[in-house]
């Protein structure tokens, strides 16, 4: 890996955390959306909605990581992200800025992390102020027994 | 690949799979001479164009074939089964050799010398002495030596030998006479002929006693065949304007890859999307300018959809094309008489669903014909007809197509089913013994129970029956199987006319909206919790049902499927926020009929159905997900997956008898509108019959001359009630059946109208109440038919020439009448009284129709006819049927409303046996019956 490697992330804030999602890998951002509620699904998805014409498939990332329900549910972000061709949102709090990071910059998950952010985290950056947990699409999708990754 | 290669390919394609079917109806029919020269033509077509592309290996197995078959065309050899199996050898050579083709865009090595010698074995047959054959056409092509038929081998040989030799013959000498020749008679044949004669000359030298003079032979020999090279031209030129002349034709039409088809379908979809979208925005506002333009694209895009859907409809007779032929392998390779019987094959469906039924229905038909049906003498020894039959059909209804495949076979054998279940596990023999036949015949088509061959030799079907079914309902349709052990099985398919777009009735449950295929959807029901309407929501230990006409429907809450209440933890709550009625949707899947309990209703919206996202896929109880108009996305429930999910799913107890006769009966079934009037039992009236349904405000009635009226669409209109006992309601809205014809319009008081059903009209039970036809038996429930024209009668007195009648009962059984009369109001109402009578009833519209049922070959005892119809009147129609033989003794009564004297002795001049006012029907009876009788019509 060379060492002038930078990759760039979008921040997003979950629960006071700051998480780093790939920038490429950013199709959108959506403020206020309305979601329909799919009966039956994995808990972890929390509806469908209409992005121009799209059916996109919302994914709560906080009960992805087993972070409690968020007080404020009207003040919703997304972003959605694309996986094997399928629109994904992942519902957050709120959307930062994007950082241009180096890549020999990114040090190992803790081992002490919770085994569902483990899952799902590539790794973590150190900031001046936080930490950024950089979060891996692919394993943040496969959640419902392997069936997204397929 | 080349375009003039794939062109070919196509093309080849397409007309090995008629010539493949049309030989097997040739062997069948070996003297159908227009199959034979299709077929010829055919493989010419392909033989010709292989020569043209180079491609020899090909073009010598098709020569070869079309030899055979040109023996066949001028009768030198007849078809035999032998005859037919080597030229389908020939036609699966030419299959493999394509496929190569297409795989590699060259021609396999290889060597076809066994089969193109075998075929020339046939062609020439061992039995015929080939030089006698070659001796005619020598004599034509060369035009130097001639012959007499008797003259013998030797000298043949001989004059052969003499001949001044091909060499000499200036090349193009051969064409003219060749085409001189094409002139007097199909110039092919001769030609052909020509060629074969020259093919055989050198002999199979390895089959055929050596010719004696051998040595000089194959130098002879060879050059005529070269000399008669150029002469094919000459067939080729007239073949190919024949073939121009159907081009014609063909060019009108123009072949589409597929795949552009399907973006186009995919476009027009989100064009659709998009336009529900807009209308749902300007919905909302009152006028705007958008409203106009609106409008026209909504129009355009409606038309274009239809217009694409149709560029996308091809009949099913595409996908039954390869069917006979593997019948007629079949029947070879089993020893076994099949008969392949088609019905429906231009019946049109989406070509994404026909790619989809394709292989199953292939396979169920192999499946059918295989284990199905007996061997010959099983089945002379079951009593059956040698020749096992297997039927194919194909028709439409509602929004679906169905097929079914019926054999006459032996049927399954339900102990054995019984015991492969339980072998595998699948039911435990307490749940069998509750089961009926069908649904432990349905064991067939579940996955698991066909594990491996040898339940081929326990069911005697099932291999790969899973199989089927799931693809089949991959595509939303359903598979039914009724069977009967010896007398055979029926599979009915039921498959949606299109996938790209449903028509969706939108739902509300838990306060969230879903989406159901209105296909499934068989009707709706309003439902009351608290008991106040008729319809109420039954419990058996917790399981809700309906009592819903003659049956119990059983139901399932979409809310405690869906676990609505749960996730919202308000149990409680929701039942109180159900409120005091609630929506069944009455669905069907398979022949199981479930009531789907929901909160609400919207209406039916257009969708495109698109597939639900990867992580949600195990979800069977969606069938996918959509956008709506307002732009909220939806989800579409499975009507499968419920019924799956709801337990077992059960298939009905419909069995093949009930099936037939619903079959049967389809045409003959009538729309009735039935009410209560006078009383509970329900009364039915045909719908035809009815103008409209209203509800007057009682305090608009008024009394004219003792007689109730209303003022109805500027006009006054009587009102007459039912029988005395039957009275308008106080206060409020009477509900009313209006009944018109021509100027006069009456109003008939029910006290409710309650449904709308199609059932076959057999009036059982004549009447002698007064303003009832008689009874019927309706959905189950013995229903009396209202006379219409008695109350017509009642209302305008004057209308009818005489008193009502009660009906005349005593007819002969089954005597036909064709009734022709112009105006529907009439035909309705003559058919039950006529029925009621006894009489087999037909009708025609006008007189023509009448005709045409006549050139169909349909006879009639006696025919009533109206005088006063547009084009044709009962006049000219009775000459036409005196002119000619076929009805000429059929008598004729006329009906009229004019009875004038005049009229009288015209109508008896130009043939009438009687003349009948219109409307007195006891002069019918009596005139039909002493008719008929004086016309020994006791037959």
């Amino acid at each position: 890996m060379s060492v002038n490697e930078v990759q760039e992330y979008v921040t997003v804030t979950i629960a006071g955390q700051m998480f780093g999602i790939p920038v490429l890998q950013v199709h959108d951002v959506l403020g206020s959306i309305h979601l329909t509620n799919i009966p039956l699904a994995p808990m972890e998805v929390a509806g469908a909605l209409n992005l121009r014409g799209r059916i996109v498939t919302c994914i709560d990332v906080r009960k992805r990581l087993g972070l409690p329900v968020s007080e404020d549910l009207t003040r919703r972000m997304s972003v959605v992200v694309e996986h094997h061709g399928e629109p994904y949102a992942l519902l957050i709090d709120t959307v930062g800025e994007v950082l241009s990071l180096k890549t020999d910059q990114l040090e190992k998950n803790p081992a002490t992390l919770d085994h569902r952010w483990r899952e799902v985290s590539s790794g973590i950056y150190r900031m001046e102020s936080n930490l950024l947990v950089i979060l891996q699409i692919e394993r943040l999708l496969d959640f419902a027994g392997g069936s997204v990754a397929a | 690949m080349d375009d003039l290669l794939s062109e070919f390919l196509t093309e080849t394609n397409e007309n090995i799979g008629i010539v493949d079917a049309a030989l097997v109806t040739l062997e069948q029919n070996p003297d159908d001479e227009t199959q034979i020269d299709n077929i010829f033509r055919l493989v010419h077509t392909i033989k010709g164009t292989c020569g043209f592309l180079g491609l020899p290996r090909l073009a010598s197995v098709a020569h070869a074939g079309e030899n055979v078959l040109g023996k066949i065309r001028d009768k030198e050899l007849s078809v035999d089964a032998d005859v037919v199996t080597i030229i389908l050898e020939a036609m699966d050579v030419i299959k493999e050799l394509l496929e190569a083709l297409e795989q590699t865009e060259e021609e396999p090595e290889g060597d076809d010398a066994d089969l193109i010698a075998r075929l020339n074995a046939v062609a020439y047959g061992t039995a015929a002495p080939k030089p006698a054959a070659a001796a005619p056409a020598a004599e034509e092509s060369s035009n130097v030596v001639e012959f007499s038929e008797e003259v013998s081998e030797a000298e043949l040989e001989a004059a052969f030998l003499a001949a001044e030799g091909p060499d000499d013959v200036p090349a193009p000498a051969p064409a003219p006479e060749a085409e001189t020749k094409a002139e007097l008679q199909p110039g092919e044949v001769s030609l052909e002929e020509l060629e074969a004669a020259f093919n055989a000359a050198p002999g199979p030298d390895d089959e055929v006693a050596a010719p004696p003079v051998a040595a000089p032979e194959p130098e002879l020999v060879a050059e005529p065949v070269e000399a008669a090279a150029p002469v094919k031209a000459a067939p080729k030129a007239a073949a190919k304007e024949g073939a121009q002349k159907e081009t014609a034709i063909a060019n009108q039409s123009i072949r589409v890859n597929v795949e552009l088809l399907e973006d186009l379908m995919t476009m027009v979809s989100e064009l659709v999307l998009t336009r529900n979208q807009l209308l749902q925005m300007v919905r909302g506002m009152d006028d705007n300018e958008f409203t106009v333009p609106l409008q026209r694209l909504s129009h355009v895009t409606t038309e274009l959809q239809e217009g694409l859907m149709k560029t996308r409809m091809q009949p099913i007779g595409n996908a039954w094309s390869k069917l006979p032929r593997i019948i007629r392998d079949l029947s070879h390779d089993l020893n076994k008489k099949i008969d392949l019987v088609m019905h429906g094959a231009e019946t049109e469906l989406d070509r994404q669903v026909l790619e989809m039924i394709k292989d199953p229905l292939t396979h169920m038909v192999r499946n059918s014909a295989d284990h199905g049906l007996e061997g010959p003498e099983e089945r002379l020894a079951a009593g059956k007809k040698e020749t096992g039959r297997v039927v194919l059909d194909a028709y439409h209804e509602g929004g679906h197509i169905i097929i079914t495949i019926s054999d006459d076979g032996r049927g399954l054998n339900v102990e054995k089913i019984k015991n492969k279940v339980l072998e595998n596990g699948l039911a435990t023999e307490a749940e069998l013994e509750g089961m009926s036949t069908q649904q432990i015949q349905n064991f067939i088509m579940r996955p698991g129970f066909s594990t491996a061959e040898k339940i081929t030799n326990v069911s005697g079907r099932g291999v790969g029956m899973d199989v089927v079914r799931s693809n089949i309902e991959k595509i939303g349709g359903t598979v039914e199987l009724k069977s009967e052990e010896g007398r055979g099985s029926v599979f009915t398919i039921k498959i949606p006319l299109t996938l790209a777009i449903v028509s969706a009735l939108i739902v509300e449950c838990g306060g969230e909206r879903f989406a159901v295929p209105q296909i499934s959807v068989v009707e709706l029901v309003r439902a009351s919790t608290d008991g106040r309407s008729e319809n109420t929501i039954e419990m058996i230990n917790e399981a809700p049902v309906l009592r819903l006409r003659d049956r119990l429907l059983p139901l399932v809450h979409l809310n405690e499927i869906l676990r609505l209440e749960t996730a919202a933890d308000e149990v409680a709550e929701q039942s109180e926020v159900k409120g005091d009625e609630e929506f069944i949707i009455v669905t069907q899947v398979g022949a199981y009929t479930f009531g789907i309990v929901v909160d609400r209703v919207f209406d039916t919206e257009e969708i495109v159905v698109k597939p639900v996202a990867p992580i949600l896929r195990h979800l069977s109880i969606f069938s996918g997900n959509t956008i709506l108009g307002d732009g909220s996305v939806i989800m579409i429930l499975d009507p499968n997956g419920i019924a799956s999910t709801t337990g077992e799913n059960v298939i009905g107890d419909h069995n093949i008898e009930e099936e037939a006769l619903r079959d049967a009966n389809d045409t003959d079934k009538v729309a009735m509108l039935i009410c209560r009037a006078g009383g509970e039992e329900p009364k039915a009236v045909p719908l035809s019959l009815v103008a409209r349904l209203e509800e007057v405000d009682v305090d608009t009635v008024e009394i004219t001359n003792g007689q109730m009226v209303v003022q109805y669409r500027g006009k006054i209109m009587p009102l007459v009630t039912m029988s005395e006992k039957s009275k308008m309601v106080e206060t409020g809205r009477q509900p009313i059946l209006v009944f018109t014809d021509n100027e006069r319009t009456m109003g008939l008081i029910v006290d409710e109208i309650v449904d709308i059903v199609e059932d076959r009209l057999n009036v059982e039970m004549a009447s002698s109440v007064e303003g009832v036809i008689g009874s019927a038996v309706i959905r189950g429930k013995a229903t009396d038919i209202i006379d219409v024209g008695f109350y017509l009668q009642k209302c305008f007195g004057d209308w009818f020439g005489s008193k009502e009648t009660a009906a005349f009962g005593a007819a002969t059984k089954s005597q036909r009448v064709l009734l022709v009369d112009d105006s529907p109001f009439f035909r309705n109402m003559l058919v039950p009284l006529l029925s009621v009578a006894g009489y087999e009833v037909s009708t025609a519209e006008n007189p023509k129709e009448a005709l045409l049922m006549r050139d169909a070959g349909k006879e009639f005892d006696i025919i009533v006819s109206d005088i006063e119809m547009p084009e044709m009147d009962g006049f000219q129609f009775a000459e036409e049927v005196l002119k000619d033989e076929r009805w000429a003794d059929t008598p004729i009564i006329a009906l009229s409303s004019h009875t004038t004297p005049q009229d009288f002795d015209r109508g008896r001049q130009v043939g009438f046996s009687d003349y009948v006012a219109k409307f007195d029907r006891d002069a019918l009876m009596n005139t039909l019956s002493q008719t008929l009788r004086a016309g020994g019509g006791a037959r």
